[in-house]
Order: C-alpha cells, then structure tokens, then sequence
C-alpha cells in the first residue's frame, strides 16, 4: 500500500464510467459500483484533459486520470461532456465584435455552446492570459468564455481583438 | 407563491396543483445556451422546452430530494429519485440563488416539510429595459445608465474654481487678441512705412507700439499660467482626495481580488491625467478656438478670396483626427494596461522579497519584470511612433495651404494687385492659424489619455460596495452584546459556499470558541461578525437587530478584533494603541498597555511609547506586536471582542502571558475566539466545532470530551500525541 500520503494514478483498466438514466456520471472503480461520481480539473488552465481527480459525492478522492485519452472512447467520451459539464467555459469561435459604449465593454461572442454577449468594466482585470495565445475572459457576473488561440481566429475577429490586446 | 419568471399561459393551463415556482433555465440539458422551463407546483415538478414541448415531469411522491451541484461558471439541479439521481436542469453562476432556492423547494416538498420562502436576495435582479443581470445593492443597470459622459463629469471638478477660471478666461481672451496685432503693425510698418519711404516719426511710434503690445503678451500669459497651476494643482487634490475617499469606502472583497499595491500609482497618474486635460486642455482648446476666429475674421477682411485658399486643408484635418480618435483612446489604455502589469509585478514581488531572497529567485524575478519591460516598451513605441507621425503630418497638410497662399499672391503682388505688406501679413496670421491646428493632434493626445483615466477613476469611484450602508440605520447606543446567526449560508463565490446554514445564539457576555480545522470556516465566521462580507442567506442579528440595519461606523464601535496577521500602522506606539482613540490620554495609554502585558517591554524600549513602528520602524516580534493589538482592543472597549488565533505565533511562555492579557480583557464582553492551541479555549463557556462551514458539535469542553466518537474529542486527542512527541523530543 502506497498508503492515503499518496496521489494514486489509476491505470485505464481500473476504471469505467457511463451515463446513469438519469443523466448524472456514474461509474466502477476497483470493481465498486458509484451510482454518482464528481470529478475535478486539477489543473484546469494547463491541462484540460489531463490529471482529472475522481471523487465520491463525499468528496473523497478515489484516485486521479493521468490523461483521458488513454481510456476507452466510451469513457473518454463521457467524461469529456461531464467536464464540459462541470466547468461551464464556452469555446469562442469567432469575436463578432468588441465595443465600447457608455463605460462598458461589450463582446459579442459565438462560441461552441451558442451566442453570448460578456459584459466588462475594464480590461485589465477581466482578461487572463494563461499562456501561449489563449485568453480566458470572465464578465462582470462571473461568467466566463476561453479563445484558444487567438492568432487562428478569423480575420474578422483578429481585428476586433487587435485592438483591445 | 413565487415567481421568477412568468409562465406562458399555454403551459400554465397544464399545471394542476398549486404553482409554488416558475423560472427559466438559461442552458440547455446537453449545456449548450437555450431556454427551458421549470415549474414546481404541490404535486409535481416539470420541464418544458422553450417551444413549450414537455421534456420531463416528476410526481413529488417520486422524490426523495433535491440538490443544486455548484460547478465552475455553472451548476446542475438534480432530483434524487426513489430510483436514481436525474439531472433536470443547467444553469449559468448567475441563476445559482434560484436553483439553490429551487433545490430547497422541492427537498421541502418531497419531505413533507415545511416550504422555504424565497427571500428577495434569491431573486437575481435583471434590468428592466435591457435584461442584463444587475449588481446587488444598485438599482441602476450598467449598460443603459449613460454615466453623464466622463468629460461633463471630470468638468464638475472645476465648478468650485470657477472664478479664477473666469479671470484666466479673460486673460486669455486679452492675450488671444493681442497677440494678432504685431504682425497687423508689420503690415503697416511695410507698406505705409518702408514701402512709401515716410522719414517720419511714424516708425518709431510703431516700433514702441509693438515693444509694449510684446510686454503685455508676457505679463498677461504670466499671470495665466499662475492661474492655471494654482487651479490645476488645487484640482488635482481635489481629485486624488475623492479617489482615495472611494477606495477607504469600497468592502473588503473589492480588495481581496485586487492586489492593492497598484492603487497608488493609479491615484496619482490618472488624476495628472484627468489635471492636464482640464487646466491645460480646456484653456488651450477654448484659446485657440478663440484665436482661429479671430484669425479668419482679419484674414478675410484682408483679402477674402486668398483667404479661402487657407481652408482647404482644414477638412483633411478634420477628418484625419476623427479617425485617429478612438485608435489613439485605446492605445492609451494598452499602453497603461503594460505598465500595470509591471506595477503589479514590481508591487508582488517586493512584498515577498523575503521569499524571494530565500530561495534565491532573484534572477527569475529580473526575467519576469524584462519580459513586461519588453512589452511596455513595445506599447510606447507603438503609441509614441503614431503621434510621431502625426505632427509631421499635420504640418504637412497645413504647408500646402501656406503654399498657395504665396503662390497665389505672389503673382499678385508682382501684377500689382496687391501691396507686399498684405501677403506678408496674410502669411504670417497664416502660420499663426496652422499652428494651433498642428497643435490639435496634440489635444487628441491629451484628451484621449485623460478620458481613459477618467473612466478608471470613475470607475472606482462608481463601483458599489457589497455591504451596502443601511438606508435609514437604527441607532444601536451601548450594545448589551446579544448575537444570533440565523441560517447563515455564505461564500466568497456564490455558487461555493463556504459557511452553511449556521444557526447560533449566543448570550450577553458568553465567550465562545470556534474550533475545527484549518479551512473550516472559523474566519470566515467572524468576518461575517464584523460585516466585512453580507451573508448570501439568512441574517446576522446584534441585541436582535439586523446587522444590516445597523450604520456600519456604529457597528465597529462596538467590535473590537485582534487577529493572528497583526498590522501595525507607521507611527509611534502610543499612536498605534490610541488608534480607535486618538484622544486618549498618556495614562489610558498605559493602563491598556498594562492590562495587555506589554507595559514592561515598551518602557524598556530605548525609545518607549514613541518607539516607531510599522512598515518603517522598529521590527517588534511577533508576540509584542500582538500583545499591542491586544491593547489597542482594549482602548477600543468594544462590547463584542474577537480573537483570531491571538496567540498563533508566539511561544508557550508568551502566549501565557497573552493568555492573561486576554482573559483581563474579555470580562463581561461577548467574545468569540479561535486558537489553534485548545487547551487555550478550555474556559470558554461553549466551544462550536465547525467542519467544512457546518456547525458539528455544540457545548462545553467536558460535555464535548465526554463524547465518545465525537469531533472535538478526536481533536482533543491528536493534538494530545502531538504536544506528548514534541515533549519527547524537546
Ligand atoms: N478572501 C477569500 N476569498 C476566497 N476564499 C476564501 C477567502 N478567505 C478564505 N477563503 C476560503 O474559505 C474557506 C474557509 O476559510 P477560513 O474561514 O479562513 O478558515 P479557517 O477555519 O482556517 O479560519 C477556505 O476554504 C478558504 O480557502
Ligand atoms: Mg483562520
């Protein structure tokens, strides 16, 4: 036993998830039955799909995924719509536009969930760069949309964040 | 009943029962945005699409609860059938109060309970005219409020100066008009003096004329330019003094996000900013407007046709600055945004330079700061380099006009249509007009840095604080010291809380003390004593009246607090104990010193009570430091006293001593202490065990002990082996 000091890494075979009826992540970890499982991005900027930590509804850890993708499609695909789910961070597709108007900025985004609008006081504190090209933007009300790369937006949209980067 | 929003009437007339909650969903269930429709009657629970289509319904019999699951940016209504957890509903953070409400409904309903009521805070307030959800405490949405135009705003600030305004004004309107008479006087010196050969005095009399309209040009422009920095200089105080008054004004979790080591560059650059465009720009826009006028109206009655010729350039002007004038707003605020990022990284890493020093990241830090230094760099180049390139240009434009002008009446002159003195004089109020217009690209520049800092600071001072002042604030007097929590739930971020449903009473005089481990909510706890952050849920009452009720000067009054992180002010000792009561005389000084043991350190500083301390002064350690946070408690004499693990810092025999300092000082208040050590809270009347923000256990320290499995006592324990290994190896 590696003993509870330890993170423990499981291995893909020790591991399957599904969806219950409903709706609600559930899944078998060391032969167990969980009729609903939580998991969490350890590192939800750096790695999106990497080092996911599954727990009980307790809140227990029962272990951490190195990387979803070593695991069947089927669970993959699971637990990628669960941690969709869990953290709520529209991809943007296109900026339609960037607007100043009466001491507000406003986006019009399209993202891979729909159409939203953000709402900003200023810039400088609600834009995040986490590295590389990517810009996490978070609105006055706490939500929040993610550009990837900004540099292979459309030309459109390049324009319209030229300006305000 | 309660509605969030209204049903449409052709799902209203499905429903049987009794409509207790109505709201629509803003996701959809597979998470993408849409609309659905959740009811909740005494029977059932249903979902509509946005078409009206039915999508799920539940008989309350079905049910066993509800949960509202907070995720990141989102959240997810779940229902615990007999059968299995179902997800029925998605929403974004801003509509977790009603599912956390929606969650409680039908966990009521389905345990036959007695049915929550929706609290008007449950109720995410939208704009009526434009939908936008709107900030808690206002009533004036963002986006359709047009906050009077920054400039209108930033001009209030000159209202008070409006005199010597007045009286530069003047001057300028003198000095504007002077200033054209030299070269009307050439002009007569030309063509009626050298010209027609006049050997008379004439000469001299004009010569003299403009040697005196030269000395009041400089008298005149002396005296402005006094005037203009007097004002100036009186407005920028008036602006840093509001700046700094909306920050002292704004609550505690406006600075928790926000490093605030950037505040002081931003109280001091953008009110210059804000100054320059009031006191220099205004005088020299209303100026030069002034003077173009003045300038045209003698160039046409000089000559009108060649005078035309001058405004050719003016609409390419015109047009050029418009459309440079928002590129150049935003490269301001580009600019600006590169040095805060530098301000804030100079500011973070020089707070921990300890840190830094100790594990020798010097050199990374340099990287850090080269790697913003760069981009500044880039910005300044880049904002600098346009108007580099404007002035040029400008001038330009405004060279061609003056080309025409002698072409055109050059020919003149030499045809004899015109005398030499008129083309000189045209030419020179030439230069005159096209030097304020060149100059116009400079007035962008000013006007656009200004406007930028303007919204910053307003911005400030517009932000609302989160613990709204009462509007009409009961008038507490002397406090007998009574607290009641009633089902007070909160969280730093909404949808995580980190405080649930604490219900507490505590009695006139009890000392409390909260126990539980390190994340349990024990500060927490008492940040909501002292208002630095409003419950999400339920109410904290004092002497029964709740605590937003009570004026938030009154209500400090009476909470005195002494915390682990002691903060000591730059200043003497004394000044630092008489801090809430900076009339106290030498005597009271010293008796608190006493009562707070630390009497006999102080006196034996070199230096006393006038010891200085702070950020500058003498390093006192941690347990003096904390032994006069005691004392300025204790000069405070607050009815309600909090402790936050006091004595954290300090050695046994130290916190001895504290310890007595503070069983002095807590005699007949309501105190409310946290320590880490718990053979320090043994006297307290009644311990509260808090474990992840819920209160586990209630009593005394011997009723608690005597509980076999119980939380405390499993507390209790570890800390017992931990002191008995520790005494080993000491
Ligand atoms: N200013 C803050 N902003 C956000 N979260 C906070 C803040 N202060 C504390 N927390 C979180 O709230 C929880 C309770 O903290 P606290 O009340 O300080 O615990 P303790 O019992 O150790 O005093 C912790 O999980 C902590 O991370
Ligand atoms: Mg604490």
């Amino acid at each position: 036993m590696s003993g509870r000091y330890d993170i423990r890494l499981f291995k893909p075979e020790e591991i399957y998830f599904s969806r219950g009826k409903g709706g609600v992540l559930q899944g078998v970890v060391d032969g167990k039955p969980y009729e609903e499982l939580v998991i969490f991005r350890t590192f939800p900027f750096r790695y999106a799909s990497e080092y996911i930590s599954v727990r009980t509804t307790g809140g227990e850890e029962l272990g951490i995924i190195r990387d979803i993708a070593e695991l069947s499609a089927e669970c993959a695909a699971e637990l990628d719509k669960e941690l969709q789910f869990r953290y709520f961070l529209p991809k943007v597709h296109r900026v339609a536009s960037v607007k100043f108007k009466s001491d507000l900025w406003i986006w019009e985004l399209e993202t891979h969930l729909g159409e939203t609008r953000l709402t900003m006081r200023n810039l400088h504190e609600h834009l995040q760069f986490p590295g590389g090209n990517r810009i996490v933007l978070t609105d006055m009300h706490g939500k929040r949309c993610e550009i990837t790369d900004w540099h292979i937006l459309d030309a459109h949209s390049r324009r319209q964040l030229e300006d305000v980067l | 009943m309660s509605i969030m929003d209204q049903l449409p009437e052709q799902l209203r007339k499905q429903m049987t029962g009794e409509l207790l909650l109505s709201v629509k969903t803003d996701l959809l269930p597979d998470g993408r945005f849409g609309e659905q429709w959740l009811a909740v009657t005494d029977r059932d629970i249903r979902i509509w699409q946005k078409d009206g289509s039915p999508a799920m319904k539940f008989a309350v019999s079905e049910l066993k609860a509800a949960r509202a699951v907070g995720a990141v940016g989102g959240g997810t209504l779940l229902v615990d059938t007999l059968d299995c957890p179902v997800v029925i509903a998605r929403y974004t953070a801003a509509m977790t109060p009603v599912f956390n409400f929606a969650a409680k409904l039908i966990s009521a309903l389905a345990k036959s309970e007695e049915l929550p009521v929706l609290s008007e805070r449950d109720i995410p307030k939208q704009c009526p005219t434009c939908g936008n959800p709107l900030h808690e405490g206002t009533n004036v949405c963002q986006l359709c409020m047009n906050s009077g135009k920054a400039a209108a705003r930033m001009l209030r600030y000159a209202k008070p100066y409006k005199g010597q305004l007045a009286v530069a004004a003047c001057m300028l309107i003198l000095t504007t008009l002077v200033e054209l008479v030299p070269p009307y006087l050439t002009k007569v010196i030309i063509d009626d003096v050298l010209q027609a050969r006049n050997l008379g005095s004439t000469l001299l009399f004009l010569i003299l004329g403009l040697g005196v309209t030269t000395l009041m040009l400089s008298a005149m422009q002396t005296v402005r330019g006094y005037i203009g920095v007097w004002v100036g200089s009186k407005l920028m105080g008036d602006l840093r003094k509001d700046i700094y008054g909306s920050l002292m004004r704004l609550s505690i979790s406006f600075f928790d996000r926000r490093q605030t080591s950037q505040f002081i560059g931003r109280v001091n650059s953008d009110s210059e900013a804000m100054r320059q465009f009031m006191t220099d720009g205004v005088v020299f826009v209303c100026g030069e407007s002034l003077r173009i006028v003045a300038i045209f109206v003698i160039m046409l009655s000089l000559d009108w046709k060649l005078s035309l010729f001058a405004l050719l350039p003016v609409p390419v002007m015109i047009a050029v600055s418009m459309t440079i004038w928002p590129k150049i707003g935003r490269r301001w605020y580009q600019q600006w945004r590169s040095i805060f990022r530098l301000n804030t990284l100079v500011g973070d890493s020089l707070q921990g330079i300890r840190v830094v020093k100790a594990f020798g990241r010097e050199r990374e830090e340099m990287t850090r700061y080269a790697n913003a230094n760069v981009e500044v760099v880039r910005n300044n180049i880049r904002m600098e380099g346009l108007w580099q390139f404007m002035f040029p240009a400008f001038n330009f434009i405004a060279g061609i006009g003056t080309l025409l002008i002698w072409f055109n009446g050059g020919n003149k002159v030499l045809h004899e249509d015109m005398q030499l003195g008129v083309l000189m004089a045209l030419v020179a109020y030439l230069g005159m007009l096209f030097g304020p217009l060149q100059w116009v690209s400079q007035m962008i520049n000013w006007a656009s840095n200004a406007m930028a800092a303007a919204h910053r600071v307003f911005e400030i001072m517009d932000t609302p604080s989160e613990v709204p002042e009462a509007n009409r604030p009961v008038p507490l007097g002397t406090i007998q010291g009574m607290v009641r929590f009633d089902k007070v739930t909160y969280g730093y971020e909404k949808h995580h809380p980190v405080l649930k449903e604490i219900d507490l009473q505590v009695k006139q005089g009890e000392m409390i003390g909260l126990v539980g481990h390190s994340g349990a909510g024990k500060s927490t706890f008492i940040n909501l004593i002292c208002r630095f952050y409003d419950t999400d849920e339920g109410d904290i009452y004092i002497d029964g009246i709740s605590i937003r009720q009570i004026s938030q000067s009154d209500l400090r009054k009476q909470i005195g607090v002494v915390l682990q992180e002691t903060f000591l002010f730059d200043g003497s000792i004394a000044d630092n104990i008489a801090y809430s009561k900076p009339d106290a005389s030498p005597e009271e000084i010293m008796r608190a010193a006493k009562i707070a043991n630390a009497h006999e350190f102080i006196v034996r500083l070199p230096d006393g009570y006038d010891t200085r301390v702070g950020e500058r002064g003498h390093k006192l350690s941690g347990g003096e430091k904390q032994r006069v946070a005691i004392a300025r408690a204790i000069i405070h004499d607050p009815r309600i006293l909090i402790l936050d693990e006091a004595t954290a810092s300090v050695d046994t025999e130290t916190e001895q001593q504290i310890q007595e300092a503070i069983s002095r000082l807590i005699q007949g208040r309501t105190t409310f202490a946290i320590a880490h050590r718990l053979s320090t809270l043994r006297n307290a009347d009644r311990l509260v065990v808090l474990d992840h923000g819920k209160i586990v256990e209630v009593g005394t320290h011997e009723e608690l002990l005597g509980k076999e499995k119980g939380f405390y006592r499993k507390l209790v324990d570890a800390q017992k082996e931990l002191s008995q290994i520790k005494g080993v190896e000491g």
